[in-house]
């Protein structure tokens, strides 16, 4: 095994040792605090092996696979398993890893009101979640990723609903893997379809064109449920019923872009399907702006985080989707440290004033300065002010969309730049401007465990983008920032939605819009579109199923019952009871036998 | 004493066994005939490897000792017959029917 | 020359002490006929080159099967002629089954084509053994653990039950048996 696959194996592996620990060591764990430290100790061996993977590579190496036979049928090896290590997954390790650390230390902070037996349960799920994240990073062909797709599900719906006794809680959770199951379909039907055409899962599988589409469609359903894309979004918000370094790390940075992470991987396949990148493209940009669209109205911080989410995960998808897979990941690392950043700001606000109500906070910039600034970095960031890091990745989505599809989808990512502007800028303003709430006015700021993360996590927000063209370099692409009238209108744009945010919402006063922005949220217009369809369509057709199964397959059932007992009842007469007149039948058939052995 | 001799005598046997069984009444005497026809049945195995060749002594062998494991059993229900209508009379147990 | 007729001597016998063992209305003397007809087959199994099942015939079938049957007549039978023969009807019956059957099983034999073979093609018991434990070794085990069950299964049927009910689970219709064995 060479040294870069080792590195890769040790950074699927620390986690895994941890969350095996913590499953086999019920007592460690209900310990609570060794739990948070093999699982820190853990996430810092693999982030130290991501980053010696990562730096001990260079620019445009091949890739390094190590793989083991893992399904084999005779002398066929159906499926392996393993380790892929090139530009992009060793990047992606480094995020995730980085990202999963911060948020673990910040956890520890956050968490400790929580009993001890919660506190070690939790970190048993971040190290099951890392676990999969990296196995699925790292995977080698389809199979693994989708392994590893999986059980990032699970412990999404596993963190989620960590708060397993509060009921809105374990409806979010149950939804979140309802909707994600329902999109996974797709991959397993696709997966299923590109093995039957090429026989393989690897990614550089090259199917027929309309093999391609067809499985390229059907992987993109799975990446719109993981990924949070319209109208499979609707159980991201909810999502947030967790704790909110679990949105930070799983609903923000890491497994939502999982999907995208998928699409990058699988791009070669994608190329060979441009219906499907066009299918991309619209559901990317009509997301962005729609999320952008609720995201604007929402009193709570973490919903707004949350739509804002989705609406980020839209710009990856369309700039996929105009082929670009550069772009979409460029984004994928920069919004992972920018809303990771948002988000854990967002968490030290909570625990300082106990709510995650917008209307309950407010001047908290005095008595939380680090926090605003921390908060400050991110929403300029995801703003995309000039210089930032949001402002390059962003930018180049937006180039790259210059002109395609009649400039629709250009012109409404333009206008979801100003829209999030606009909310970030609201809800900076509503949080840490102004005057101070009833609860605000006792807020402090926490300790270091707290702070350090948000430290840790501005400066890749703030200055990432200047290192595009390295990355670009590193995993194989080309990319010079450019600064034509596009990424002009959009910075001015960006500003302009700040500014307006300030205006609006800096002296108390409401937009004309809202309140039929916020009508339309109240309505949950998509929510209700699937409870429809659930309801209506699938209750239907249980219906129809039920009928069937009851007067059909059970008729039949009763009929053959029934005739069983009819014809039992007209043999019975034959038997006599009597072992001579048994006996005599076995002779009457010896008969027969020798008789038809006889004739024939 | 050639095969067709062998299966003849056979087939003579297993049809007085074939006799005897339709004809007796207590238990025990068909169990004789049973094993009458067995017996003739063995005859015709052992017949045919000593002509043919193959694996008809070690059939003959398992009949044997099936019919050993038969007679065990079956003696055992007459036994049991007996101790409920104090007689073996075939035609008086017929409870199977219920 | 002499084996033929050995060989008709004894079929003779065989077939006659058959005759007795169905028309004997005394089934000790049955039992003892059925005896005479075993040996008979021993005597036919030898002349056919297979010496050993001719010992396994007369160790286990007039050594084993007929002391069993014999103990079996005489634990059931009271008292002689309590049980009728059977009526003619049945009778008929019985011999016209019987001599259809037989009429049959001669016409398949008279239109077969049979293979005769002057030497004996029979195994020897060296051979006979090493096919036994060998080639066939799996049907030998299941037939030892056939015996098995079945010798479990005719201690469950025979035993007496402690209780009202035997332990076949059938109630006992006649209590009284127990009084007479003992």
């Amino acid at each position: 095994m060479t040294t870069p696959a080792l590195l890769a194996v040790i950074a699927v592996c620390a986690p895994a040792a941890a969350a095996l620990l913590l499953v086999l060591a019920p007592a460690l764990r209900r310990q609570g605090a060794p739990a948070a430290v093999a699982c820190i100790a853990a996430s810092l061996a693999s982030l130290g092996a991501a980053l010696a993977l990562a730096l001990g590579r260079s620019p445009g190496e091949p890739a390094v696979r190590h793989v083991v036979p893992w399904l084999q049928a005779g002398s066929r090896t159906i499926a392996e398993v393993g380790v892929h290590v090139d530009g992009i997954s060793a990047a992606m390790l480094v995020v995730v890893t980085l990202v999963a650390l911060c948020v673990q230390v910040f956890s520890v902070a956050y968490m400790r009101g929580e009993a001890r037996r919660g506190f070690g349960r939790y970190f048993a799920y971040h190290a099951l979640f890392l676990f999969s994240m990296n196995l699925l990073v790292v995977a080698p062909n389809l199979l693994q990723l989708f392994v590893g797709w999986e059980l990032v599900g699970l412990a999404s719906y596993l963190l989620i609903g960590f708060y397993f006794a509060k009921p809105s809680a374990a409806r979010a959770a149950v939804k979140a893997f309802w909707m994600t199951k329902l999109a996974d379909m797709g991959i397993l039907v696709g997966l299923v379809v590109l093995f039957v055409s090429t026989g393989s899962f690897e990614w550089t599988a090259t199917p027929e064109p309309a093999v391609a589409t067809a499985v390229t469609l059907l992987l993109f359903l799975g990446v719109m449920g993981k990924s949070a894309q319209f109208p499979l979004h609707v159980w991201l918000p909810d999502a947030m019923e967790g704790p909110t370094p679990v949105s930070a790390l799983l609903h923000a940075a890491t497994m939502v872009a999982a999907g995208v992470f998928l699409v990058v991987r699988a791009h070669p396949l994608f190329e060979l399907a441009p219906t499907t990148g066009d299918v991309m493209l619209w559901v990317g940009a009509v997301t962005a702006a729609f999320a952008a669209g609720l995201a604007l109205v929402q009193t709570d911080i973490k919903k707004v985080l949350a739509y804002s989410t989705c609406s980020q995960l839209g710009y990856m998808v369309a700039a996929l989707g105009a082929g670009s897979a550069f772009a979409g990941f460029f984004h994928l690392g920069t919004h992972a440290c920018f809303k990771a950043l948002l988000f854990l700001a967002a968490g030290s606000v909570i625990h300082a004033v106990h709510s995650n109500e917008l209307a309950e906070m407010g001047g908290l910039r005095r008595r939380m300065p680090l926090t605003a600034v921390a908060f400050g970095i991110g929403v300029l960031s995801l703003a995309g002010v000039p210089g930032l890091a949001g402002f390059f990745s962003k930018d180049l989505i937006l180039t790259e969309l210059e002109g395609r599809a009649g400039w629709v989808p250009w012109a409404l990512l333009l206008l979801t730049a100003f829209a999030t502007a606009f909310y970030m800028g609201r809800v900076f303003v509503l949080a840490f401007l102004g005057a101070p709430s009833a609860r605000a006015g006792h807020a402090h700021e926490a300790g270091l465990a707290m702070t350090g993360p948000l430290i840790v996590l501005a400066v890749p927000s703030a200055v990432a983008g200047f290192f595009g063209g390295g990355l670009a370099a590193y995993v194989g692409a080309s990319y010079e920032p450019h600064f034509g009238l596009t990424p002009l209108l959009a910075s001015t744009l960006a500003l302009a939605g700040i500014v307006a945010a300030v205006l609006v919402y800096g002296r108390g006063r409401e937009v004309a819009f809202a309140d039929a922005l916020r009508r339309l949220d109240r309505a949950g217009a998509v929510d209700r579109a699937w409870k429809l369809l659930y309801s209506s369509a699938l209750l239907w057709l249980s219906g129809v199923l039920g009928w069937f199964d009851r007067y059909v397959i059970d008729g039949l059932m009763n009929a053959t019952g029934f005739a069983t007992l009819e014809a039992g009842s007209a043999v019975r007469v034959v038997q006599t009871g009597r072992v001579r007149d048994y006996a005599l039948a076995v002779v009457a058939g010896a008969i027969l036998l020798s008789l038809w052995g006889v004739l024939s | 004493m050639t095969l067709e001799n062998c299966i003849l005598l056979a087939t003579l046997l297993f049809a007085i066994g074939v006799y005897g069984l339709l004809t007796r009444r207590q238990a025990v005497a068909m169990l004789l005939c049973v094993e009458l026809m067995l017996n003739a049945s063995n005859l015709v195995f052992v017949a045919f490897a000593r002509h043919a060749g193959g694996p008809g002594q070690i059939l003959a062998m398992f009949a044997l000792a099936i019919t050993v494991a038969e007679v065990a059993v079956g003696l055992a229900i007459v036994l049991l017959l007996y101790r409920r209508h104090g007689h073996t009379a075939v035609d008086a147990a017929s409870e199977a029917r219920e | 020359m002499t084996v033929d007729i050995a060989f008709w001597v004894a079929a003779a016998a065989m077939v006659i002490s058959a005759l007795f063992v169905v028309r004997s209305a005394n089934l000790v003397h049955a039992v003892l006929w059925l005896a005479v007809t075993l040996l008979g087959t021993a005597v036919v199994f030898a002349l056919l080159d297979a010496p050993f099942l001719a010992g396994v015939q007369v160790l286990t079938y007039v050594g084993g099967v007929v002391t069993l049957m014999v103990f079996g007549v005489m634990l059931t039978q009271r008292h002689d002629g309590s049980v009728a023969s059977a009526s003619n009807v049945q009778s008929l019956r019985g011999a016209a089954a019987a001599a259809l059957l037989f009429t049959l099983l001669l016409v398949a034999l008279l239109r077969s084509d049979l293979p005769s073979s002057a030497e004996s093609l029979a195994p020897d018991t060296a051979e006979l053994a090493r096919t036994l434990l060998d080639e066939h070794l799996i049907a030998f085990e299941v037939l030892s653990l056939l015996l098995l069950a079945a010798l479990v299964g005719a201690v469950a049927l025979a035993r007496r039950g402690d209780d009202e009910r035997g332990a076949s689970g059938l109630p006992r219709a006649r209590p009284r048996a127990r009084g007479e064995a003992e």
